[in-house]
């Protein structure tokens, strides 16, 4: 066991290390300098004035240094948990303070959205693969939701349900006007702006889990253990409990994976639903070119993947038999 | 398998975590009403693109009304009288060399502490950090005397009488003991730690329960006997309680919010507006045609130092660029449809008008909107029609130029195609080039790398020196970043340099003096065409009455201000529309 979770841990340090590296890295290929595009608000008049605050920028982000300076203490920084500061729109805001104030909007979406979508998808489609019915109805309509481009479907969302009938607003978080705090009223202006933005997403998420649990009991009830079991005067009921286990295994794969990458998939729906999260607050970034804030958000979305993968190792050992026997040194 | 009380229990506490971690942001609003009272409440947007939580004026990314509402100038400026307004100053002006400035009585901070001579001078000597934008021109001040409320300030040598005059009406005053910290270091940057509460002698203060960074700023009205201007009658006080300023999500969104009366006034670039006003669903400064004020002139940068296109160093040349671009219909047509309007040749403002030589323009000037002339030049000036059916360099060799314009800018990408189209019919060779606007302005324009580029880098003010010292500023520079800030074309003509430098010091009282000077630098721009000037942007800005009225209007007496909370708008009579507006 011992050495099963070094190993592990060897290869999450090494990937680690390779992916906030790259995070690093591809920022600084972008063409442009977004000192210059900061400066650019300071209407300067005159060459010695502009060199005097260019420099200090350049200092306080350590743009004048060599390369792999910058990159030595872009390191030095991360552990220090010191992500930077903006060099855009939202400058001078820490880094940390951005992303503790878009957090909690990304994951308030699309946790439940995933969660309730995976729920929703197993038990669907585990019912379609066993009647006619629902799986001539089920199925094509899953088809359809996964196979529609993710913006294209939110687009429809948000012109039926915010136009056509308008029952819920588009745009931010809340209502223009309104004060944040603990209260009832604010609490419901709060869901009524997350509601198209989970909705688009629980639609997208359900068709896949959906398909994906009705192909694999179908497999499941075709192999050999579930015919002998059934051979063996088993009730289907018993038959179909055995199969949904093994069904559900690699829909608790893509879940914990889903789960790590919660904070990548939330940039087409911020970007449609304009909503003040993480992806949002990355698509700016990406346009104002803020190197210190695509290289927050992306660590954040690194160490999602990588927890999110070492979950899956543990609940594996957890949940198969197979794995936990195989780990000890049998065989299953 | 996962039960369903588990998942139950897990989202659960993912929502009270969500909910949790957003409260940690909003922690000051407890007990306060659930929303700002609509029809106390004032919203803009259009300025701000990012978090509204920088709180020092003397950067440039302070959040919207910084400068205006809360820290106000010794004067302001009133772009389309063309007279400065005393404001924190009764008097302000040279008297000879020196300057001397009358700081008004009973004005004070929202502290209450007292505004006095004292701490305008304060306020002047930050100017002694490197990293101050009036640093230059503060190392010009011999020195700074006070006498009761009067400072009067004496210079070294001549004075920049242009340049000074124009600090005037945009240096923020402060309460110096908040920025005593203040270094070269932290000069834009202190004054956005959390609870950090700005301090001015401007009608508004912070909300802080209210202000979400993220969503935009909150500010709240002080009361009337608490603003010396309302106090002392100088201005009516503001009718809104509470202005809130929006941090820009996108164009769609704003005009989605300005049709949803979400939004009262709207600062951003709406194509359409005209069809929107036209049916009565937003309001514009003018009624009809070009609906907004300008505010800067866009032209076409020629990089005049390209050494793979000796063309563009040649001003023959650059007329017949110049004559071939049809600016009527960039601005007649497509998505501008007639809310901008063809710059003057010399691409001045109207604004500016008074110092515009038109006779001799109507003399100089380029043809707008000539294709035949633009061939005639270049027939006249050598360029040969290559077997391409475009003119070659004199030497023969291929001339093919580039344009470019930042991705996404679709009313430049518009005006872009219709250059290329002129170009083309003029027998010259032009081809897009796409990039980002990284790409294009820091890159390629900075470091002279592009042949042709829309752009648009200097803004209205109180006297085209501003416009002037952006198109002809020395030296070049050619290592490093390049060209910053000025000059992006590195059209090098020293005489024009010099008299730019010498405009600068010629006192206000000589006016001819000032015209002579203006006349000769726009004869150097309508015979050399370092820039070719299209057309003008607007000022943009939409309103809705729907809870405020009385908005800015050309065609309302005594409301000629301007509907606008950029940078640097709210002291040229921005303010004026706030204290004009009425509830509906």
């Amino acid at each position: 066991m011992r050495r099963y979770f070094a190993r592990k841990l060897i290869t999450y340090g090494f990937t680690f290390f390779a992916a906030v590296t790259i995070d690093w890295v591809i920022p600084h290929l972008m063409p442009g300098d977004p000192i210059l595009n900061l400066m650019s608000k300071l209407q300067i008049k005159d060459q010695a004035t502009f060199n005097a605050i260019y420099n200090t920028y350049a200092k306080g982000f350590r743009s004048n240094l060599p390369l792999w300076k910058q990159y030595y203490y872009f390191w030095v920084s991360l552990f220090h948990g010191n992500l930077g500061i903006s060099v855009s729109t939202n400058f001078p805001t820490p880094v940390t303070t951005l992303i503790q104030r878009a957090a909690p909007y990304t994951l308030g979406l699309l946790i439940p959205a995933i969660l309730l979508s995976w729920f929703a998808g197993n038990k669907v489609g585990a019912m379609a693969a066993r009647r006619k019915v629902l799986d001539n109805s089920v199925l094509p309509v899953s088809y359809a939701l996964t196979a529609t481009p993710y913006q294209w479907l939110a687009l429809v969302v948000a012109w039926l349900l915010a136009f056509i009938f308008p029952f819920f607003p588009i745009g931010r978080g809340y209502d223009i006007g309104a004060i944040p705090q603990y209260s009832f009223t604010f609490f419901f202006d709060l869901l009524k702006h997350w509601f198209l933005p989970f909705f688009s997403l629980f639609l997208v998420y359900f068709g896949g889990w959906a398909i994906g649990m009705r192909n694999m009991i179908i497999y499941e009830l075709e192999s050999d253990y579930s015919h002998y079991l059934e051979a063996l005067g088993a009730p289907r009921r018993l038959v179909r409990k055995y199969a949904f286990r093994n069904a559900v295994l690699p829909q608790v794969t893509g879940l914990a994976l889903q789960l790590g990458a919660v904070l990548a998939g939330a940039l087409v729906t911020e970007i449609v639903f304009t909503y003040p999260g993480l992806g949002f607050l990355l698509y700016n970034a990406i346009l104002n070119q803020d190197y210190f804030i695509i290289q927050g958000v992306f660590l954040l979305i690194i160490i999602g993947v990588l927890i999110a993968n070492f979950v899956v190792d543990i609940a594996y050992v957890l949940i198969d038999p197979r794995a936990r026997i195989g780990m000890q040194g049998g065989q299953a | 398998m996962v039960s369903r009380r588990k998942l139950a229990v897990s989202i659960g506490i993912v929502a009270v975590a969500a909910v949790s971690l957003l409260a940690a942001n909003w922690a000051g609003a407890q007990g306060k009403a659930s929303s700002l009272p609509r029809n106390q409440l004032l919203i803009t947007s259009g300025t701000a693109w990012g978090a509204e939580s920088n709180f020092n004026p003397f950067g440039g990314g302070w959040a919207t009304g910084m400068v205006g509402l809360v820290n106000e100038t010794l004067l302001r400026y009133d772009p389309l009288t063309d007279k400065y307004i005393p404001w924190l100053a009764t008097k302000a002006g040279f008297n000879g060399k020196n300057y001397v400035i009358q700081v008004r009585n009973g004005v004070k901070f929202s502290n209450g502490k007292k505004l006095t001579a004292g701490v305008v001078v304060s306020d002047l000597k930050f100017g002694a950090i490197k990293t101050a934008y009036w640093n230059t021109l503060y190392k010009t001040v011999k020195k700074l005397k006070v006498k009761g409320n009067t400072i009067t300030v004496s210079f070294k040598g001549k004075p920049s009488y242009i340049q000074w005059q124009n600090l005037m009406w945009n240096l923020p005053i402060v309460w110096p003991g908040q920025f005593s910290g203040i270094n070269a270091t932290n000069f834009t940057t202190l004054g956005s730690a959390a609870g950090w509460a700005p301090i001015g002698t401007g009608p508004y203060v912070l909300d802080t329960s209210a202000s979400d960074p993220a969503t935009g700023v909150v500010w709240q009205k002080r009361s009337a006997k608490s603003w010396w201007a309302a106090a002392k009658k100088v201005a009516s006080s503001p009718a809104p309680t509470y202005i809130q300023d929006l941090v820009n999500t996108s164009n769609t969104n704003a005009l989605e919010g300005l049709l949803k009366n979400i939004e009262d006034l709207n600062n951003n670039y709406l194509p359409g507006i005209q069809t929107l006003v036209s049916k009565g669903q937003a309001q514009t400064y003018f009624p009809g045609k070009p609906y907004d004020l300008a505010a800067n002139t866009a032209w076409l940068e020629v990089n005049t130092a390209k050494a793979s296109s000796p063309a563009l160093g040649d001003p023959k040349f650059r007329r017949a660029l110049a004559e071939a671009v049809n600016s009527y219909k960039i601005t007649g047509s497509g998505d501008y449809d007639g809310i901008t309007t063809v710059a003057n040749q010399t691409g001045l403002l109207k604004v500016w008008k008074k110092w515009i030589d038109q006779k001799q323009v109507n003399k100089l000037g380029f043809k707008v909107a000539d294709v035949t002339a633009a061939k005639a030049d270049l027939a006249a000036a050598g360029y040969k029609v290559g077997s391409n059916g475009f003119v070659n360099n004199k030497d023969g060799s291929k001339l093919s130029l580039t344009i470019e314009v930042p991705s996404g800018w679709s009313d430049w990408e518009a005006a872009r195609s219709i250059i290329v189209s002129g170009e083309r019919a003029a027998g010259i060779d032009v081809n897009v080039v796409t990039g980002s606007q990284g790409q294009v302005q820091t890159t390629d324009r900075n470091q002279g790398k592009y042949d042709l580029e829309v752009d648009n880098a200097y803004q209205i003010s109180d006297n085209p020196w501003t416009y002037f010292n952006g198109i002809f500023h020395l030296p070049i520079i050619t290592t490093g970043s390049g060209q910053t800030f000025a000059n992006y074309g590195r059209y090098s003509n020293p005489t024009a340099w010099a008299m730019v430098k010498k405009l600068d010091q010629t006192p206000p009282t000589d006016v001819k003096g000032r015209k002579t000077l203006l006349s000769a630098l726009e004869k150097v721009e309508l015979t050399q065409v370092p820039i070719i000037p299209l057309w003008y942007n607007g000022i943009w800005s939409q309103t809705q009455s729907k809870y405020w009225k009385n908005w800015p209007s050309s065609t309302k007496k005594g409301m000629h201000f301007i509907p606008c909370m950029w940078g640097g708008y709210l002291q040229m009579t921005g303010i004026d529309t706030i204290t004009h507006i009425k509830k509906a």
